[in-house]
């Protein structure tokens, strides 16, 4: 039914969507520019210039020079492992909110999702008279137990709804037969649920990937640092050497890059799960 | 059966670790960061008792009200700007084949997955006046001065781009879902009955979008009262305190001024005001026969 000529409405649609490409993307490709040439090359007039010779030794500094390999390992780690913890404290209590019969149920539910509504920074100073007193300031746990608070809320709306819309009959059967609530969660509702396990799995990671402030409030020593660090540490450290600085600033990009590549069809999905949440 | 659903035993150990989590990470903090606020305390020694002094102070606090007004500017920019922007693409996208479509929808998000430290301080080089891209661009068109957006009386602007710039991929994909699940047989109707693209945008996408658009302008005014990480990096509020948001307000009373008590008021109020505008929008946007169908195409778009 629709017509695919080059009317000139269809022209200038293309142009405005390329332009817009170019915008969402040129800053990107000048950082990739720069960071292959010499830093006395920034200051000469052209907007892009052609690296000569390609400087990778910056890449190379960069790797070395900074904690960049250690604080990657770490934010993979602490992402990891925020992402296991919301989705099984999650689902747990979608069963039991969704599945189980008691009184309370309703009160539970918005208490998990009250979270949704607080933003993360107002418990920044509270949070670290806490830590401080338990003693888990530096620590990953100052950042997991934030992390997983507040990715649990959306985690929880997310498996709640969507358990809602998953039959009863299987798990019903498992009952019957025998198996207790624990062993039908894990081996018969758990599988059913894969959907959304995905979608939460994404959004935590995306909520705390490029998390920073809590990271540079709680964290003092090297430790546990995550890899926004390697570029804050690297332009004190390398403040006139800017080729450098923006080939860490790359590198840092790089696995956020890669993995949204991997994962678009997923990312996709989850922000439309969120979205249709009205 | 019923017995083994309503085993207490069972359902407490299942909601324990959620509600525990809620409670000492997000209930707790919020309760001590109340008595804080009512509190003299500069994060050593004593914390003295003033009651509710802080909370006076802050509402004659200009620069408090400076911060509301930021985010007030960004939550317009992103409904007046990148919103209108985001769903002229979502509904372009809809219309190109499936191999451009996703390039070109990647291409628009990939900004949204960078880390905020990236962002902010790529920016902070685009804006440098000697050497940034800006820089260039207008010496490319002329320009003979040095121009630092980031210095006073622009600052604000420059952040306000740099957001809306980050942001525009996720506004996008949000309202690219919500055209996607617009059933096609309704424009095959409307196509029979003859309705031009544009009678065909005004009466059946806007509309059938209607709550798709009530949740992403929600979205974007709760994230622009929440916004602190890339200011921090880009501004730090500066200059003088011409870009400060709640957030990076109160860190820098606790810990750059050292006016922890101060800090937690703002806390406190920075709590309130999420809560009211979420209440709020809500309430404003409440529609039950929506709620439903949100419902419906909550589970369509993970079944297909």
């Amino acid at each position: 039914m629709r017509k695919r000529r080059w009317t000139i409405s269809r022209v200038i649609t293309w142009i405005f969507l390329i332009l817009l490409a170019g915008i969402q993307l040129f800053p990107l490709i000048w950082l990739v520019d720069f960071s292959l040439c010499q830093s006395d090359q920034l200051f000469t007039s052209g907007i892009l210039v052609w690296p000569e010779p390609f400087q990778w030794g910056n890449y190379v500094t960069a790797l070395t020079e900074s904690n960049f390999l250690h604080y990657l390992f770490n934010s993979i780690l602490i992402n990891a492992l925020a992402v296991v913890l919301v989705v099984i404290i999650a689902i747990m209590a979608s069963f039991a909110c969704t599945r189980m019969h008691w009184r309370l149920s309703g009160v539970a539910s918005i208490l998990l999702m009250m979270g949704l509504m607080i933003p993360i920074h107002a418990t920044l100073l509270p949070n670290y008279i806490i830590f401080d007193r338990v003693g888990i300031l530096d620590t990953i746990f100052a950042l997991l137990i934030p992390y997983v608070a507040f990715s649990l809320p959306q985690g929880f709306f997310l498996t709640s709804s969507y358990m809602d819309s998953v039959p009863r009959e299987l798990e019903e059967a498992a009952i019957i037969d025998g198996c207790g609530i624990y062993r039908t969660l894990l081996t018969v509702v758990l599988p059913m649920m894969k959907a959304s396990v995905a979608t939460v799995a994404i959004m935590t990671y995306l909520n705390n990937w490029n998390e920073f402030v809590m990271a540079m409030t709680f964290l003092s020593s090297p430790t546990w640092k995550t890899l926004p660090f390697a570029i804050l540490e690297f332009t004190g450290q390398y403040s006139s050497d800017y080729a450098i600085q923006f080939a860490v600033m790359t590198l840092s990009a790089l696995p956020a890059i890669l993995i949204y590549i991997c994962l678009n069809k997923h990312i996709t999905k989850g922000v439309a799960m969120g979205a249709v949440k009205g | 059966m019923y017995k083994l659903y309503s085993n207490k035993l069972v359902i407490f150990s299942l909601v324990l670790p959620g509600l525990l989590t809620f409670v000492v990470a997000i209930l707790a903090p919020i309760i001590l960061s109340i008595y804080y606020s009512l509190t003299d305390y500069s994060g050593l020694g004593e914390a003295v008792f003033i009651g509710l002094q802080n909370y006076v102070q802050l509402f004659q606090d200009p620069v408090f009200w400076r911060a509301l007004l930021n985010s007030l500017l960004l939550a317009i920019g992103f409904v007046a700007i990148q919103h209108p922007i985001a769903i002229f693409v979502a509904l372009k996208l809809d219309h190109l084949q499936r191999r451009s479509e996703g390039i070109l929808r990647c291409i628009y998000f990939i900004p949204n997955v960078i880390s905020v430290a990236v962002i902010a301080y790529l920016w902070r080089f685009i804006y440098n006046p000697n050497f940034g891209l800006l820089q260039k661009i207008l010496e490319f068109f002329g320009y003979e001065g040095k121009f630092n957006a980031l210095g006073s009386g622009t600052a604000i602007w420059a952040v306000l781009v740099v957001l809306i710039w980050h942001g525009f991929g996720w506004g996008m994909l949000i309202y690219y879902t919500g055209i996607k699940n617009i059933d096609p047989v309704v424009y095959e109707a409307a196509a029979i009955d003859g309705a031009n693209g544009r009678a065909t945008f005004f009466h059946i996408t806007l509309p059938l979008m209607k709550p798709v658009i009530k949740y992403n302008v929600t979205l974007a005014i709760i994230s622009a009262l929440k916004q602190m990480e890339t200011v921090y990096l880009l501004t730090d509020g500066g200059p003088g305190n011409e870009t400060q948001f709640l957030a990076t307000y109160l860190y820098k009373q606790a810990f750059g001024s050292y006016k922890y008590g101060y800090g937690n008021a703002i806390s406190v109020v920075f709590i309130a005001i999420c809560l009211l505008a979420t209440v709020l929008l809500n309430r404003a946007f409440a529609d039950r026969s929506e709620q439903k169908e949100a419902k419906r195409l909550a589970k369509a778009s993970l079944d297909h």
